[in-house]
């Protein structure tokens, strides 16, 4: 497993500094737009690119590993391992980049970059935990998608896409008969009322839970 | 003959055919080698590596000719040195060579002979001719 | 000793063929065997089963006397170099040859850098160049560097060569000998360039739609099939009682490909005779039992396992 963290971080400057260049890139817009306003979405690059490379460190790094003597399962742990434990890193500097803006306010500009309501608002443990949570669960979605693509293409894709589009229906379904308000799915819209931010990253960690368990058994009998 | 000699024929002879087993070949090579005076008797053979890289063929298969010759007496195996010259291995050599002489060279001179309708006087004056010829030149 | 790789009943189906079927063969410790065939026979399934990168359908399959599938104590002392092997080179621009090395180099605990450096030199290829921009050629160049420089106990090989010239050929067949010497190991090529390799081969192992057609030791295949030509009458008197593979003539001359060694006072019957004797190399003998049981079981019975 560690032969295999170790072979990941061969090209360190891509895994480790492409979100944050990202990252950089998009706040540096947004600060050259002058601020006010708030910018949330640019947050979001950064979780993308973190399930971008989940699917990325599965589908393209995969071959080589097993060539080089990997069995599919510590290569599974091993780059789960380091996907998350870049995330708890990251999280931690979201948290501490979401300080230094509150601290500057807003970096002198009132941008509020490193603050999404509802989500990244609280104390600074809170947004440590939702990130790392968050990350990890993008992280790890992705290798899904990249173990699913080598097993079964695109068919596994669309069948892997339209099993959570099912499964999202009935909660939600579920969920408006129990009378707890309709889920909605907007951005910035109404959130479920009777969830606060810690259950919710409760939800996406148990959905993590339910990702690694898959990614990991889809994994076994994978051909390259 | 000198060493240098002797390793540019045995370069050029590296050429191994496909019609018998290699390490057959492997034998004989060594063998001419040490009937011609090329590996005097006492003299250190080339080792199962040297072979085999020189050769390009596997080294199991040049050690399976230098055994053939080890089981034949003609090679002594010193333990952690390598495989020797045996005393008497030139003379036994020769002697094998010159026993199969007729079958090698006589008969199939005569079947050509026959064919070509050379009858045997007139075979022994063109043996005749020949070695004068040579001794002609080597003079 | 037990072989260090062990294949009983071995099958592998996909939908529509059998790749593999019901295949039987050992491999002894440290010899360096021939895997040939046809491309399609089953020569790349059997290697990449033998080291996990498939699964079986059928029958069990042991290398250091466990399933190598899954199987890191197995997996870490053995390499394949596979002709198409897939490198993390898309969208990994800086995905260069140095790090491939780096990589491996961590994986196998044997692997020596200065080889790896050596024989990046003697195929002309730099450490600093990323894979994606490599020709077929210098790709194969680094698969031969890692298989060779890993120095796995167990090293396959699947036709590494392709886009490879017969200089960079030779200088990998002089190297593998090299290792092999300094560092002995269990070695299996397969190849369709037989002739080339013939020589380094101490057994051969003929596939051929999916099934064992031929285990033999290599140099006990040298003139064992040889073609007889000359006038018709001498060819059949010299023939007689002889298998026959095959049988071609033009008026009066004759062309027979019999089977069996002839020895030396055959080889003078036959000068006697007029006749020409020509051995079959082991690529032509492959050619000639590829899609005929017949050839290669009057093979099988003669030759010395």
């Amino acid at each position: 497993m560690i032969k295999v963290a170790r072979y990941q971080l061969v090209t360190p400057v891509m895994f480790l500094g492409l979100p944050w260049a990202a990252l950089a890139a998009v706040f540096a817009v947004n600060a050259a737009q002058g601020g006010g306003g708030n910018f949330r979405a640019g947050l979001a690059v950064i979780f993308l690119l973190f399930f971008v490379t989940g699917v990325q460190r599965i589908g393209r790094w995969l071959p080589f590993g097993l060539a080089l003597g990997a069995t599919r399962r510590s290569f599974y742990a091993g780059t789960a391992l380091l996907g998350m434990s870049m995330s708890l890193v990251s999280g931690l500097v979201i948290a501490g980049l979401q300080a230094i803006e509150r601290a500057t306010g807003g970096w002198g500009l009132s941008i509020t970059f490193f603050r999404v309501p509802y989500l990244l608002d609280g104390p600074w443990y809170a947004t440590w935990l939702t990130s790392f949570v968050g990350l990890s669960a993008l992280f790890v979605y992705g290798m899904w998608y990249g173990i699913l693509n080598r097993r079964w293409g695109m068919l596994g894709l669309l069948a892997f896409i339209a099993v959570q589009v099912l499964v999202a229906l009935a909660v939600s379904f579920a969920c408006s008969r129990a009378g707890a308000g309709p889920l909605r799915l907007r951005p910035a819209g109404v959130y479920p009322a009777t969830l606060t931010a810690l259950e919710l990253t409760g939800v996406i960690a148990a959905l993590t839970v339910v990702c690694l368990a898959g990614g990991h058994a889809t994994i076994r009998r994978v051909t390259v | 003959m000198e060493k240098t000699g002797r390793s540019e024929t045995v370069r050029e002879m590296a050429g191994l055919d496909e019609g018998t087993p290699l390490f057959a070949q492997v034998a004989e090579r060594l063998a001419a080698d040490i009937a011609d005076g090329g590996l005097a008797e006492g003299e250190r053979v080339p080792s199962t590596n040297e072979l085999a890289a020189f050769y390009r063929i596997n080294p199991a298969t040049a050690a399976k000719g230098i055994n053939v010759l080890a089981d034949e007496g003609l090679l002594d195996k010193r333990r952690g040195i390598g495989m020797f010259v045996a005393a008497g291995a030139r003379a036994a050599l020769l002697a094998r060579r010159r026993a199969g002489f007729t079958d090698r060279y006589v008969e199939p001179l005569l079947t050509e002979a026959t064919r070509l309708g050379i009858g045997s006087d007139e075979l022994i004056a063109l043996i005749k001719e020949c070695s004068n010829e040579r001794e002609g030149v080597a003079v | 000793m037990t072989p260090v790789i062990s294949v009983t009943g071995l099958t592998r189906r996909y939908p529509g063929q059998v790749a593999l079927d019901d295949v039987n063969l050992t491999i002894g410790t440290g010899t360096i065997t021939g895997l040939l065939g046809r491309n399609g026979a089953g020569k790349t399934t059997l290697l990449r089963i033998l080291a996990g990168q498939e699964f079986p359908s059928a029958g069990s399959v042991r290398v250091f006397g466990s399933p190598p599938a899954e199987n890191e104590k197995v997996l870490r002392r053995l390499v394949l170099v596979r002709e198409d092997q897939e490198y993390p080179d898309f969208g990994y621009p800086d995905f260069k040859v140095s790090r491939a090395l780096r990589a491996a180099s961590f994986c196998y605990q044997n692997w020596d850098a200065g080889l790896a450096s050596s024989l990046l030199e003697d195929f002309g290829l730099r450490a600093n160049k990323a894979i994606k921009s490599l020709s077929r050629g210098q790709r194969s160049a680094l698969g031969i560097t890692i298989g060779l420089a890993a120095r796995a106990e167990v090293t396959l090989f699947d036709e590494p060569y392709t886009g490879l010239d017969a200089v960079a050929r030779q200088v990998f067949y002089d190297r593998l000998l090299a290792e092999y010497a300094d560092f002995p190991r269990t070695v299996v090529l397969s190849t369709h360039l037989i002739d080339e390799a013939a020589a380094l081969f101490e057994n051969v192992v003929l596939i051929d739609r999916g099934r064992v057609v031929l285990d033999a030791a290599a140099d006990g295949l040298r003139g064992m099939v040889t073609t007889v030509s000359g006038p018709v009458l001498a060819v059949d008197s010299f023939t007689k009682g002889r298998p026959v593979w095959e049988r071609r003539g033009l008026g009066s001359q004759v062309s027979v490909v019999i089977v069996g060694q002839i020895s030396g006072e055959d080889r003078e019957r036959a000068r006697s005779l007029g006749l020409d004797l020509t051995p079959l190399s082991l690529q032509q003998l492959v050619v000639h039992t590829s899609g005929r049981q017949v050839g290669a079981g009057s093979l099988a019975g003669r030759t010395s396992a």
